[in-house]
């Protein structure tokens, strides 16, 4: 055969393969057989572990869902038109559940697993859970340590280690908040003073009562502490260790994946996104 | 004829450059220097830990894993030898990994008590699973732990057969059986005693579960250890592999034979005695508690630290009959994204975690002196 025939096989092979490849687009919306059905049936299947407050917990009263996870998956459904239906899942099953199309996603304070990025597919992070470092409003730290901290990277650990020699940090014994804080007295040679308490709101109290210049604890613990009067602790800069939540959507699911974050932009745009944060992220009563 | 010596030349060259390429994965072993001997120096010689390098593939790593657990103050190691990955096939023996691993170990001046099991499939029947393992393979299971005894003689001294074979799960996926794994003991016991006498057998090594007879996911530990005595399991090991993990609990909540915690090990220890085996020690070769935020059996991280040292505590001042108190897990290759996570002591980055520095800070004695609340 001439090279001039293989050339005309192989472009009529490869136009035939393009032609099926647009017919099953056009058949299966956009090569995503969820995003498909998701429109074909007005339901959007939500895996959910319902035993994490306040993002999901089962209603006292009800017994349905209820929570932060619960609202915002509902914003999201009700943009698409369609209703979400949660369905009920082990956290350790969760992502495994999206892998083997159990549910179309899940919505579960679920962090973004970098190693499991080639089974499946996370969103944009809708709220940071990471560790922050938090001091009073009123402290004389704060300028510094927002110039310290105002950028997210190892730089930015060494510069608040220098503005925090000194003084007294705040964490919960045995956390991540300690880990952070240990490294933070190991780039200061030591010269930084742990005030190590059992538990979170423990630690941000000591920082409250004078005991502690800053503490280093989770965005989420912090938005959540304080009394009738709000959270009077501020975290400074950007997060010492980011941890975001996203939304985790099955690989083969490009579609669905582009109007998850489409919807996400939009409800942070017109302020759903913050109404849902208000509603759920503010201080417990103790 | 220039062509031809041409293409031999082109062959001779990319034979050149694929040797070059293999030769560093057959030689890894000199990739890193084994340093001067090293010893453990601790004010409990009855700390361990678990380690998980079996699927650890760098050098440097094991090297580097090993190390900190020196660092730690912890004398113990338990490690986990695949029997699949050791007799790839029937009398065929790759002991590079598992070399590798307990040369640095005991370079480090650690002590291994190795856990063997994980069937090759040329052991066992088509579509079973790894952990399956019936009447037939018993004597392949014993000449491959004869093996091993052999090969790593002065090196590796406990030997721990199977591990939590009350769990249907880990007995392939078959209802329970504990004069099964009587009968798999009591074959291998000889053998590993007639390749090098001075190996001790560990067994059991069963998960504290609270599973009634005729469960499908297992026999509670208490029952099935009485079960092992009355198929004769007494004179077919050494010492008693025990799993003594503590939930919610604090290492000091009392005993029971309806709960799960820490001092459940002291009921085994009750049928031992009962069954004239008084004698036996007993090395906890798993155990611990976890700090993962949702996990239903996990504790905050403050409780974790004091649950941890508190139990290395008690092993040394309160249980004479215990070896050693092994915690599961140092540190993982690269994280599992579930609860597992939040048994290390250390990140996948080797960076040590507050329960790390804690430990090592107890372990030299200066428990008083650090920052604890």
């Amino acid at each position: 055969m001439t090279h001039r025939r293989w050339a005309t096989v192989v472009v009529l092979i490869l136009g035939l393969l393009s032609g099926i490849l647009l017919l099953r687009q056009t058949i299966l919306g956009g090569g995503d057989r969820t995003w498909a059905r998701i429109q074909q049936t007005g339901v959007w299947r939500v895996g959910m572990d319902p035993s994490f407050p306040p993002f999901e917990n089962l209603d006292g009263v009800t017994g349905l869902p209820a929570g932060f996870d619960v609202d915002l998956a509902r914003a999201i459904a009700a943009r698409w038109g369609v209703r979400a239906e949660f369905v009920g899942v082990g956290f350790d099953q969760l992502m495994d559940a999206v892998v083997a199309n159990r549910v179309d996603s899940a919505i579960s304070a679920l962090t973004v697993a970098p190693h499991r990025t080639e089974e499946m597919r996370f969103s944009e992070p809708y709220i940071e859970a990471g560790m922050v470092l938090a001091v009073p409003e009123t402290s004389q730290l704060r300028p510094a340590l927002e110039m310290a901290v105002g950028r997210s990277d190892a730089a930015a650990m060494l510069e608040a280690a220098q503005v925090l020699a000194g003084r007294r940090v705040a964490a919960e014994w045995g956390s991540e908040g300690d880990a952070l804080a240990r490294r933070l007295q190991a780039r200061v040679n030591g010269d930084l003073r742990l005030v190590l308490r059992h538990a979170t709101d423990d630690a941000l109290r000591a920082v409250l009562a004078g005991e502690a210049d800053a503490a280093i604890v989770d965005a989420i613990s912090l938005a959540l502490f304080g009394g009738d009067g709000g959270s009077p602790l501020l975290a400074v800069g950007q997060p010492l260790r980011s941890d975001p939540y996203a939304i985790v959507v099955p690989k083969h699911a490009p579609e669905l994946l582009r109007q998850v974050n489409e919807a996400l932009a939009a409800l942070r745009d017109d302020g759903t996104l913050a109404e849902i944060k208000a509603r759920w992220l503010r201080p417990q009563e103790r | 004829m220039k062509s031809s010596r041409n293409s031999t030349a082109g062959v001779m060259v990319f034979l050149a450059l694929l040797l070059a390429l293999l030769l560093p994965t057959r030689s890894y072993r000199h990739w890193v220097e084994f340093g001067p001997q090293q010893q453990v120096i601790t004010q409990n010689p009855k700390m361990g830990v678990h380690t998980r390098l079996t699927d650890e593939v760098e050098p440097w790593k094991i090297q580097r894993t090993l190390e900190m657990v020196r660092q730690i103050g912890a004398p113990w190691i338990v490690e986990y030898f695949l029997w699949a990955a050791h007799e790839p096939q029937r009398g065929v023996y790759d002991w590079s990994h598992a070399d590798l691993v307990i040369d640095h170990a005991v370079n480090q001046g650690l002590t291994v008590v190795a856990r063997l099991g994980y069937v090759p499939e040329w052991a066992r029947p088509p579509r079973t699973n790894h952990l399956y393992l019936d009447a037939t393979g018993y004597d392949d299971f014993a000449r491959f732990a004869a093996a091993f005894a052999e090969h790593f003689r002065g090196r590796v001294k406990q030997i721990i057969i199977w591990n939590e074979p009350n769990l249907s799960q880990e007995w392939g996926f078959r209802p329970v059986d504990p004069a099964g794994y009587t009968q798999l003991l009591c074959r291998v016991y000889p053998a590993v005693k007639a390749a090098n006498p001075d190996v001790q057998i560990l067994a059991g090594a069963l998960a504290p579960t609270l599973a009634p007879p005729g469960s499908e996911w297992g026999l509670n530990d208490l029952d099935y250890l009485q079960q092992m005595y009355d198929a004769g399991a007494a004179p077919c090991f050494d010492i008693l592999a025990a799993h003594a993990y503590g939930w919610t609990f604090s290492p000091d909540d009392p005993p029971s034979a309806d709960a799960v915690n820490f001092r459940r090990v002291e009921l085994l220890r009750d049928i031992m005695v009962r069954n004239g085996d008084g004698t036996k020690q007993v090395m906890i070769t798993e155990g611990g508690w976890n700090d993962h935020p949702r996990w239903t059996k996990a504790v905050r991280p403050a409780q974790r630290l004091e649950y941890t040292l508190r139990a290395y505590e008690k092993a040394l001042q309160d249980w004479p009959w215990v070896d050693n108190l092994v915690m599961w897990a140092f540190r993982y290759p690269r994280p599992t994204g579930t609860y597992q996570d939040y048994y290390t002591f250390v990140g996948g980055d080797f960076q040590p975690k507050p329960i790390y520095l804690e430990t090592q800070a107890y372990a030299e004695g200066l428990r008083s002196q650090s920052s604890q609340p």
